[in-house]
């Protein structure tokens, strides 16, 4: 009902304001968005775009799972990870990752994957995958999944742990064991959560000078001429891929912890 | 020489407002191999405690606790203990959690699968092998709980009350199947429960504890024939001097309380 009276609004005052360079009707984006293979402003078309903004995310989003799963786990467990990690943590948490952006281009300029592995590679995808994104990414993704999995840890029931080591669990069977499967939906919730807050920092990223692909790129290139219509249907599909990601994410966080939602 | 030993043992907390509680205080017992022992006594009378004792889950603030010539120091590893509360691990089914500690010890899934399923048959779960915990009764995962640790094979097992969930049908023919492991397998049993019926029908002996601080006050030795009837004289007559002991416990209690008061 309220997506009807929001596209009923939006149309009204497309019609009202007569000028696609301000507000363009609702068929225009339609059109655009049914057409995702076609070029745009001779920067590529919308699918191309989105392969290259979710490229960067995936990688990034990976790097922060790999490194924040264990590194959460190890600081949920022992304290002396715990001492040695969390005072940077909480000073580095409030620190939003779009402020990181600037100071990343700074130090990365617009090197890429593919200049790490020799120019062979610029022209495939890795062309396009500039370090200084993969770190914000990095950074925005990390927090909530270390942050999440530290949590789980912390939660564990003290019970299971104690039944694990009677029934003859030693440490690293007990991490295995016990650690990680009850952790397990708090860490699928910290991915979901990373996930999306990675997707957001992104589009932020590809907006800045130095871009030259994705569709916060897109975009930032489309305003500046002027063609709304192609703005907001990237914006359609940044809402959409988004949710796509993070529904991705839930199927498999409630196929693995059935338990948890019945638990009492 | 007495397989476990349990040497003048105290146990002090410090309670919510950094005061002292003192748990156990001066409690010694001895236990054979191949022993039975019920302990009962008030609720508050740190028999948990005693029991996480032996597991070593805690250490004793003084005393010791030798296990078969050694002094349990860190966890005993000869030991499971059965805790009241559920304990069982919610993301597995019942026979993997039966299996728990068999997986641990490497055992080969068939034959860890074929292991389980004895137990899980002996405390009558059969069919419910594939269930999630949050999908049966506490007592039903009581019994999952027991299983688990008969699985394990410890040469002390150590229960809390665990059959205090159940009704009464299904405690009673619990217990005849818990005696029917303990006789075949040659366990030593430390078993904690509130029903002098229950410690009766079980016990080779049964230790009477008192409260505040907690400690033994009276041992039973109980020589009835096995199996046991709960209805013969020599039974009730055990069960009303018990009960005489812990009603003298509680009226010593009131007392001392009103000596303070």
């Amino acid at each position: 009902m309220i997506p009807i009276i929001i596209i009923a609004v939006w149309e009204f005052f497309a019609i009202q304001a007569n000028n696609p360079a301000l507000l363009p009707r609702v068929g225009d984006v339609v059109n655009r968005l049914i057409h995702p293979f076609t070029d745009l402003l001779n920067t590529g078309s919308f699918v191309r775009h989105i392969c290259v903004s979710a490229s960067r995310v995936v990688l990034g989003f990976i790097l922060a799972a790999v490194i924040g799963i264990p590194l959460g786990l190890l600081v949920g467990r022992y304290l002396l990870f715990h001492r040695l990690f969390s005072p940077v943590i909480e000073l580095l948490r409030p620190l939003c990752p779009i402020a990181w952006i600037p100071f990343a281009m700074a130090i990365f300029k617009t090197y890429t994957i593919a200049d790490m592995f020799g120019a062979h590679y610029t022209t495939s995808i890795f062309g396009h995958i500039q370090l200084g994104m993969l770190y914000v990414i990095f950074y925005g993704g990390f927090f909530p999944i270390f942050l999440n999995t530290v949590h789980g840890v912390k939660s564990v029931k003290h019970l299971y742990i104690e039944s694990a080591l009677l029934l003859g669990a030693d440490q690293k069977k007990l991490f295995k064991k016990v650690i990680f499967p009850s952790s397990l939906p708090s860490i699928l919730t910290g991915l979901r959560v990373g996930l999306g807050i990675s997707w957001m920092v992104i589009i932020a990223a590809e907006m800045l000078p130095g871009s030259d692909a994705g569709i916060g790129y897109l975009i930032i290139f489309s305003y500046e001429l002027a063609e709304m219509d192609i703005l907001i249907a990237s914006m359609i599909l940044i809402g959409a891929v988004g949710a796509l990601l993070s529904y991705g994410v839930k199927v498999i966080a409630d196929r693995t912890s059935v338990w948890q939602a019945k638990e009492r | 020489m007495s397989f476990l030993r349990i040497n003048n043992i105290g146990k002090t907390f410090l309670g919510e407002r950094k005061e002292k509680v003192i748990a156990l205080s001066d409690l010694s017992f001895d236990c054979q191999d191949g022993e039975f022992l019920c302990i009962v006594g008030p609720t508050g009378c740190g028999k948990t405690t005693l029991l996480r004792l032996i597991a070593g889950l805690e250490q004793p603030s003084e005393g010791d606790i030798i296990l078969a010539d050694t002094v349990i120091q860190d966890l005993n590893r000869e030991a499971t203990l059965v805790f009241q509360q559920y304990s069982l691990f919610p993301w597995r089914n019942v026979i993997d959690n039966v299996c728990f500690s068999l997986e641990i010890k490497k055992i080969p899934k068939k034959t860890r699968y074929l292991k389980a399923r004895k137990f899980i048959d002996l405390v009558g779960l059969t069919g419910f092998e594939k269930a999630l915990p949050y999908e049966l009764s506490g007592g039903m995962q009581q019994r999952v709980a027991i299983a688990r640790a008969l699985a394990h094979n410890p040469k002390l097992l150590l229960l809390d009350e665990p059959f205090g969930a159940l009704d009464e049908r299904t405690r009673h023919r619990l217990q005849e199947k818990l005696l029917a492991v303990w006789q075949k397998e040659q366990k030593t049993v430390v078993f904690v429960t509130h029903n002098i019926d229950e410690a009766i029908f079980l016990a080779s002996r049964i230790l009477i504890m008192r409260d505040r601080p907690g400690r033994i006050d009276n041992e039973i030795k109980v020589d009835l024939p096995r199996p046991r009837d709960r209805r013969s004289q020599g039974f009730l007559k055990l069960h009303i001097k018990i009960r005489e002991i812990l009603e003298q416990i509680l009226i010593t209690n009131t007392n001392n309380q009103r000596g303070v008061l």
